[in-house]
C-alpha cells in the first residue's frame, strides 16, 4: 500500500499531476453547470421584464 | 433520404432539448472509462523498466494533451460552419468550447511540467512542442478575451471566429513538432497510423481514459451549449415553456 | 479637410464608382483596378502618416527605451548584454510594432473611410494590405534601421549590422501582417492594447524564434541563411493569408 503511495519514489510528480487533471475534469463540471444555471436565470428575467413591459 | 435530422440541428429549440436529452448518455459512460482507466493505469498496469512509477503520469498528460488539441479543432471547425453558413448554433458551439479546451491545454501544460522534471531535469524547456501548446494556451485565451471585450453577441461570435479559424494552424505544428524538430518531448507511441509501440497492459488504460475524457468533452460541450443557446434567443416562445418548467 | 477632401470624393471611391459605371459588376476586381486602389490606399496612408511626424516617431523611441531598460535592470557589461543582445531586439521592435498597429485602423474606422474602402466595390483584401504594407514603411523599416544602434548599445560589433537589419526587416513583414489580423479583430474595442497583444503574440512567436535566431547568428558571426529564409518563408505565408483574413475581420467589425 505504502508503494502504491510512494509511486517508486516518484510521489511528488504522480499525485500532484493527477490532482491537476481531476481538479479540471471538476471544474468543467461546476464551472458549466453554473454557466447554464445563470442562462436559465437570465432568460427568466428577461421574459419576466417583458411581461412587465405590456 | 431525408435530410430532415440535419437541418434541425440548426434549430436552437431542437438543439436545446437534444442537448439536455443525450448528456446523460455521455456522461456515465465517460465517468465509467475514466475511473476505469484511473484504475488500470494507477493499480493495473506494471511499472515501466525505464521509468519506474513515474511513467504513469502519461495516464492524464496524454488524455489532457489529446483534449487541448481536439477541443480546438472541434472550436475552429464549429466556428468556420457558423462563419461561412451564418449559423448560430455553431457559433455557440465555439463558444462552449473554449473554456474546456483552456483548462485541459493548462493541465496538460502543467502535468508535461511535472513528468519533465524527473525524467528529462527540467520542468520546462522551450522546444517547439512545449512553445506551441503555450501557444495553444493563449489562442484560448485570446478567443475567450475576444468573446468577453465585444458587447454585441454576433460581432462577438464572427470575430471570434476568424480568430479561431486563424489559429487552427497551431494544431498540426503541435503534433507534427516532434517528427519536424529534434525535440526534448518524445516522438508519437500512439497516436500514428502504425501500430502502437505501447504495451497491451499501460496501452488500455490510457485509451480508455483518451475516450473517458472525450466523452467527457461531450457531455459538459452539451451542458454549456444549453446555456449559450440559450443567451443567443432573445425573447422567442419555446424559451418560455423550458424557463418556466 | 484632408488632401482628398470628403470620402465621396476620395480616389479609391471614385476609381470603384467611374469603373462600376463603366463595367459590369465583377470586373470591380479588374486588376488594374484593383492595384490602382491599392497603390492609391497607400500613398494615402503615407501621406496622412507624415503629416504627424511626431506620432511616426513614437514606436521609435518606445524602442529605443525599451532596449534602453535592458542595461540598466540586468547588468552593465557588455559581455552579459552581448548574450541577451537579440532577445531585447527582438522584444523591443515586437512591443513597438505592437503599439503601433493599434493605429493601423483606427483613425480611418472613426471617420468612416474604411466604410468607405468595405463599400467601393474595391477587394477589401487588397486595400488591407496596402495599409498594412504602409504600417511596415512606417514602423518595420524605421525598426531595423534602428536596431543595429540598439545592438550597438549592447556591446555587439558593426560586422553583425547588416544580418540585424535584414532580420529585422524580414520578420517584421510578418509581424505587421498579423497584426492586421487583430487590429481588425479588436476594432472599436476601447482600451484595446492588452487584448491587441494577447491577439498577436501567439501567432508572431514563431517569427520571434526565428528572428531572434537569425540575429544571434548574425552577432555570433554564423550562418544566418536558414532562419533568414524560415523568417521570408513565414513573411510569404503571412502576405498571402494575413490580409484576407483581415479583410475578413474588418468586415465582421464594421457590421
Amino acid at each position: 500500500m505504502t508503494q502504491f503511495f510512494d509511486m517508486g519514489g516518484y510521489a511528488a510528480f504522480v499525485w500532484p499531476s493527477y490532482a491537476v487533471t481531476l481538479a479540471a475534469i471538476a471544474l468543467n463540471i461546476v464551472w458549466a453547470r453554473r454557466a447554464l444555471a445563470r442562462s436559465r436565470e437570465e432568460a427568466r428575467r428577461r421574459l419576466a421584464m417583458r411581461g412587465e413591459e405590456r | 433520404m431525408t435530410w430532415t435530422w440535419f437541418h434541425r440541428l440548426a434549430s436552437p429549440p431542437y438543439v436545446y432539448t437534444l442537448a439536455a436529452r443525450l448528456t446523460p448518455w455521455f456522461a456515465w459512460p465517460a465517468a465509467l472509462l475514466i475511473i476505469g482507466g484511473l484504475w488500470g493505469g494507477l493499480v493495473m498496469a506494471p511499472p515501466d523498466y525505464q521509468q519506474g512509477d513515474g511513467f504513469r503520469i502519461i495516464y492524464v498528460h496524454a488524455p489532457s494533451a489529446w483534449m487541448s488539441l481536439m477541443v480546438y479543432t472541434t472550436m475552429a471547425s464549429a466556428a468556420a460552419v457558423g462563419l461561412i453558413w451564418r449559423i448560430k448554433v455553431a457559433h455557440a458551439v465555439a463558444a462552449s468550447c473554449a473554456p474546456i479546451g483552456a483548462s485541459f491545454t493548462f493541465a496538460a501544460l502543467v502535468t508535461g511540467a511535472l513528468w519533465g522534471q524527473p525524467m528529462w531535469g527540467t520542468y520546462w524547456q522551450w522546444d517547439p512542442r512545449l512553445t506551441s501548446e503555450l501557444i495553444l494556451l493563449f489562442l484560448y485565451l485570446g478567443y475567450m478575451g475576444l468573446r468577453a471585450g465585444l458587447e454585441d453577441t454576433q460581432r462577438a461570435d464572427r470575430a471570434s471566429a476568424v480568430l479561431a479559424v486563424v489559429g487552427v494552424v497551431n494544431v498540426p505544428i503541435i503534433h507534427y513538432s516532434v517528427t519536424w524538430w529534434n525535440s526534448l518531448h518524445q516522438a508519437p507511441s500512439v497516436m500514428r497510423l502504425a501500430k502502437p509501440t505501447m504495451a497491451l497492459s499501460m496501452l488500455v488504460p490510457l485509451l480508455m481514459m483518451l475516450l473517458g475524457f472525450t466523452l467527457f468533452f461531450a457531455a459538459i460541450l452539451l451542458v454549456r451549449l444549453r446555456g449559450e443557446v440559450l443567451s443567443r434567443e432573445r425573447a422567442a416562445s419555446w424559451i418560455r415553456e423550458i424557463v418556466n418548467a | 479637410m484632408n488632401r482628398f477632401g470628403s470620402p465621396a470624393t476620395h480616389p479609391v471611391v471614385q476609381a470603384g464608382a467611374t469603373h462600376a459605371r463603366r463595367a459590369p459588376l465583377w470586373a470591380a476586381t479588374d486588376r488594374a483596378a484593383m492595384f490602382d486602389a491599392a497603390r492609391l490606399a497607400l500613398a494615402r496612408d503615407l501621406t496622412l502618416a507624415f503629416r504627424k511626424r511626431g506620432q511616426l516617431v513614437q514606436p521609435l523611441a518606445f524602442f529605443a527605451m525599451v532596449t534602453m531598460l535592458f542595461p540598466l535592470a540586468i547588468s552593465p557589461e557588455l559581455s552579459r548584454l552581448r548574450e541577451v543582445a537579440p532577445g531585447v531586439v527582438w522584444a523591443g521592435a515586437l512591443l513597438a510594432s505592437l503599439l503601433a498597429l493599434e493605429f493601423l485602423f483606427r483613425d480611418d474606422a472613426y471617420d468612416g473611410t474604411l466604410e468607405q474602402y468595405a463599400l467601393s466595390g474595391q477587394s477589401l483584401t487588397w486595400l488591407i494590405f496596402a495599409k498594412t504594407v504602409a504600417h511596415w514603411l512606417l514602423t518595420g523599416v524605421p525598426l531595423a534601421l534602428m536596431a543595429p544602434l540598439a545592438a550597438f548599445s549592447l556591446g555587439v560589433s558593426a560586422a553583425a549590422v547588416p544580418g540585424i537589419v535584414a532580420s529585422v526587416a524580414v520578420g517584421s513583414v510578418a509581424l505587421s501582417l498579423i497584426g492586421s489580423i487583430g487590429a481588425a479583430l479588436t476594432l472599436g474595442i476601447k482600451r484595446s492594447g492588452a487584448l491587441l497583444s494577447l491577439l498577436t503574440l501567439p501567432l508572431s512567436l514563431p517569427v520571434l524564434i526565428f528572428g531572434a535566431r537569425a540575429t544571434q547568428l548574425a552577432i555570433t558571426g554564423g550562418p544566418l541563411a536558414a532562419p533568414l529564409e524560415l523568417l521570408a518563408a513565414l513573411a510569404v505565408l503571412a502576405v498571402t493569408l494575413a490580409p484576407l483574413a483581415a479583410a475578413a475581420a474588418v468586415r465582421i467589425s464594421l457590421e
